[in-house]
């Protein structure tokens, strides 16, 4: 690939984002590859020695914030000829719900998943009381005489212990599984807007 | 190594590879090298966050009939290594205490 197809993808990869941002990468990438040029390197293999466009792309991704990607793209709509800007108007009670439950169902999705991850919280701390609860009822039962209750009730104990502690394994995995799933869809809407732009 | 771990080691090489003299991209890279792998976004990543924190300044100069970026270390950038070398001591004396044993078998 030469130098200027690999800016050229990399400016494509990077559209919608403020174009101050787009052009420091620019410059920035494409004196790494001239300085690799000056070194002796082929122009084809400067080029090869870089980070490949999609991680670049999806590293600058991660880095900016979603808040600034959306400014831009609102900010860059203000060219928009005349036209445009009246049926936007008009369309306006279309959009709005539109947009609206859009980043309602973005926003439930993120509920979801989280309540997943307290209810599962919560069943760990509820056996794991209902477990102390019958070591406790056992102890007393059987100091009162119930000898064969306070045994079961400390064997329903042991059980119980061991039910919390694979909650717990259980409910740590899934609170990182769900961290994940967070980044991943955060991502993913930052790459739609992206996208959008091209 | 550890993401983490290395993440705060790069911050402090790029500081030293242009602590003594003023440097660029490329050559910052090639200097760590021998050292600590870089690729040029984590580089370009962590030039943005020390120049945001006002550890480096940035210059433009002429090279070879095109422009090149030059980056220059601040007082707080250099108060940045002498802090990493003071936390490097307590690091030092806790990897004592984390291989004591096996020291004592040898």
């Amino acid at each position: 690939m030469s130098k200027q197809e690999f800016l050229d993808q990399l400016r494509a990869g990077l559209a919608g984002l403020p174009q101050q941002d787009i052009n420091e990468r620019l410059t920035f990438y494409s004196e790494m590859i001239d300085d690799r040029i000056e070194e002796g390197l082929t122009e084809e293999a400067a080029v090869a020695g870089m980070d490949s466009v999609d991680s670049i792309v999806s590293q600058t991704l991660s880095e900016i914030p979603l808040s600034k990607i959306v400014k831009e793209r609102v900010s860059s709509k203000r060219s928009m000829p005349a036209w445009a800007i009246i049926l936007i108007i008009i369309g306006a009670p279309v959009w709005i719900p539109l947009l609206l439950s859009f980043f309602i169902i973005i926003l439930s999705f993120y509920v979801v998943i989280w309540s997943i991850v307290f209810a599962l919280w919560a069943t760990v701390v509820g056996i794991g009381l209902s477990s102390v609860a019958s070591l406790a009822a056992g102890v007393i039962l059987m100091c009162l005489g119930h000898g064969i209750t306070g045994v079961l009730l400390i064997s329903a104990f042991l059980v119980l212990v061991g039910l919390t502690i694979l909650f717990v394994f259980l409910s740590i995995a899934l609170t990182k599984a769900m961290a994940i799933l967070t980044g991943v869809i955060a991502s993913g809407i930052k790459r739609m807007f992206i996208r959008k732009e091209k | 190594m550890d993401v983490q771990l290395k993440r705060g080691l790069l911050d402090v090489c790029v500081l030293a590879a242009i602590k003594n003299d003023d440097s660029y991209g490329y050559k910052i890279i090639k200097d760590m090298k021998p050292y600590i792998e870089m690729s040029e976004s984590t580089l370009y990543t962590i030039l943005k966050r020390l120049e945001a924190a006002r550890m480096l300044t940035v210059r433009s100069a002429e090279h070879e009939g095109r422009l090149r970026k030059y980056y220059r270390i601040t007082d707080v950038g250099v108060k940045r290594i002498d802090d990493f070398k003071d936390e490097w001591k307590e690091i030092m004396s806790i990897y004592r205490f984390v291989t004591r044993e096996d020291q004592g078998n040898e």
